[in-house]
């Protein structure tokens, strides 16, 4: 598996993504925008899930009683 | 081409009007459930397979990204970030009631615009089975174009109507055009009724007329304007035009200048056009519950844009139990179907008077400009004198009326080759070989297996114009239709197959289709291989 490969099927997936969500009709500052706001709000996500997770997961355990 | 027994039940022989199994094509034993109140064979024959939910639910995802790209968009232009190259009001009419805000506005600005350049393409050829297209590029995002000066040679046409090839500049074929046009010169200069009633057009009338198995046509010059102009002189206020949901703007226009009131049945649905007959007969018209004056089904031959063809047989027992009117529209299907090309009333072997009203174009299957009226002798009097477009509409034009003369001719054998019975199954064997491999590759396409308009669904408005652009690329010109003239996530690629392909031709689109397939992930169809049987 080259990477170039590896590359050609990342760019069909890409590909993919912009027909499927309409953004293949977009001018690309408007792909930009679009691109941006979903990564800033899925990074959010992910950061949030970071920070919070440990809490509530020890939370869930002592409410289950399986923690003291 | 085989021929089998006709071995559905008993209950559909009823519903068949004259008898004639002389020139039907038979499926096998028919199948239950059919939700449409149909039990004939054909119904086996045509399928709307629906795609599965997720492409529903990313259609809608798609539209509603653009949508909201185009309010930032109409935002900037009004705030003046951008400017606007669209119409717009001026600035002493800014408060007056806004011109540009509604729907359509909205979407052609914003949606219609980003894919623009996959309609209008200019062409610079005879719209054979193959082409030149003139190189169109656009630098700044299709609100402008400017033509390279380049021309792309020999496309392959899967766009045009030249269902049975006669889009030809062979000179021996078209010698009698020319010499019509060396006699009568182009213009007519006058309408029908008062200086433009020709020689040509007589002998056209009458050709029609044995062409149909009619008793006497009208021609008029222009398709649409037949519609148009001659359903309001058929009916008028009073009457009861029933009309099936999928009608053509032509009939519509016709039905709505008319005056009589409308009413739409499902499509192709049996049931609801029963349904509404009964509440008609039964009920009377809106307020005085007299009895309508007359009742009159408009249905066309083929559904251009799904394929389908009407079920004739069905709309004619009906018609005889509830004692209406049919007027049967005709313009893809005269020519394409049936077994010498006499349209739906061959395929179903329906006696043509059975229908009172036959319509049809010369546009499609016989590569000249018109559409015609025939039916019984007193209506087709009747028209010559009423219509409006006999007393407004200028007369055809001889070169074209002797073009249509030579096709039909040739069509009938009457010319004494066998040229156009050839074509004629050519383009049978074209059409079948077409939608047999598609469906095996694993598309969804949509219509009965004998009408020669293959409409290809393609859903998302990111492949539209990403399919029309490939497709150009590798040499084939399509044509994409998306959302007015199709349900909003019913967006498809619609080809019309000609008897002048031959079989490298539709080999080479399939292979192309077939790679599109993959890279572009259209194969929805979620069916096993193929359910119909192929003659040839």
């Amino acid at each position: 598996m080259t990477l170039s490969a590896a590359w050609k099927q990342l760019s069909w997936f890409y590909y993919q993504y912009l027909l499927v969500t309409a953004l293949y009709m977009l001018e690309p500052w408007e792909r930009t925008v679009f691109n941006s706001l979903l990564i800033s709000v899925a990074g959010m996500a992910v950061y949030t899930g970071y920070v919070f997770m440990p809490q509530h997961i020890m939370a869930i355990l002592h409410y289950f009683e399986v923690l003291q | 081409m085989a021929r089998r027994a006709d071995v559905s039940s008993k209950g559909s022989q009823d519903l068949h009007g004259s008898g004639s199994s002389r020139n039907r094509l038979c499926g096998s034993c028919q199948e239950n459930g059919k939700s449409n109140g149909v039990a004939h064979s054909w119904s086996k024959r045509e399928s709307f397979e629906q795609a599965p939910m997720y492409v529903a639910v990313l259609t809608y995802l798609g539209f509603g990204i653009v949508t909201l790209f185009g309010y930032f968009r109409d935002f900037l232009r009004a705030v003046g970030l951008e400017k606007c190259h669209l119409a717009q009001e001026r600035d002493e009419q800014k408060d007056f009631v806004p011109l540009y805000q509604d729907f359509e506005n909205f979407y052609t600005r914003n949606l219609y615009m980003r894919v623009r350049d996959n309609w209008n393409r200019p062409i610079c050829s005879l719209p054979g089975p193959e082409f030149d297209l003139m190189e169109r590029v656009s630098d700044d995002y299709n609100w402008t174009f400017r033509l390279t000066g380049r021309t792309i040679h020999n496309v392959i046409n899967m766009g045009s109507y030249n269902y049975l090839g006669f889009a030809e500049n062979n000179e021996k074929f078209l010698q009698p055009v020319a010499n019509a046009t060396k006699e009568y010169g182009i213009g007519v200069c006058s309408t029908r009724q008062e200086m433009g009633n020709l020689d040509i057009h007589q002998e056209l009338e009458e050709l029609v007329a044995s062409f149909l198995g009619a008793e006497s046509a009208m021609t008029f010059g222009m398709g649409f304007a037949t519609n148009s102009m001659n359903i309001p002189a058929l009916v008028s206020r009073g009457c009861l035009i029933l009309s099936d949901e999928l009608n053509h703007t032509s009939l519509i226009l016709g039905a709505r200048l008319s005056g009589a009131t409308i009413r739409v049945f499902k499509h192709n649905n049996m049931q609801s056009l029963e349904k509404l007959l009964k509440e008609a007969i039964m009920g009377g018209q809106p307020r005085t519950h007299r009895p309508w004056r007359k009742i009159l089904i408009v249905v066309e031959g083929i559904y251009s844009m799904e394929g389908s063809i009407v079920r004739l047989p069905e709309i004619v027992a009906l018609k005889k139990k509830y004692k209406a009117y049919l007027y049967l529209d005709e313009a893809h299907s005269i020519g394409a179907v049936g077994a010498t090309g006499r349209g739906v009333t061959q395929l179903f072997g329906l006696d043509p008077s059975d229908v009172d009203v036959l319509m049809g174009t010369f546009t499609k299957s016989f590569g000249a400009a018109g559409g015609y009226i025939a039916g019984k002798k007193e209506l087709v009097d009747y028209l010559r004198a009423h219509s409006h477009s006999a007393a407004y509409a200028t007369a055809m034009s001889p070169p074209v009326a002797r073009q249509i003369i030579r096709a039909m001719k040739c069509i009938m054998g009457l010319d004494g080759l066998t040229v156009g019975i050839q074509r004629v199954r050519q383009l049978a064997e074209n059409t079948r070989y077409f939608r047999r491999r598609l469906q095996e590759l694993g598309f969804i396409i949509y219509g009965s297996q004998d009408s020669p308009v293959v409409p290809l669904l393609l859903y998302m408005p990111g492949k539209v114009g990403a399919f029309s652009r490939a497709m150009l690329e590798r040499k084939i010109g399509v044509v994409v239709v998306g959302f007015p003239a199709t349900p909003i996530t019913e967006a498809r690629a619609r080809f019309c197959v000609s008897s002048a392909h031959t079989r490298d031709m539709l080999d080479k689109v399939l292979c192309s289709l077939d790679e599109l397939g993959d890279y572009l992930g259209l194969k929805f169809s979620r069916r096993k291989c193929t359910q119909f049987e192929l003659d040839s």
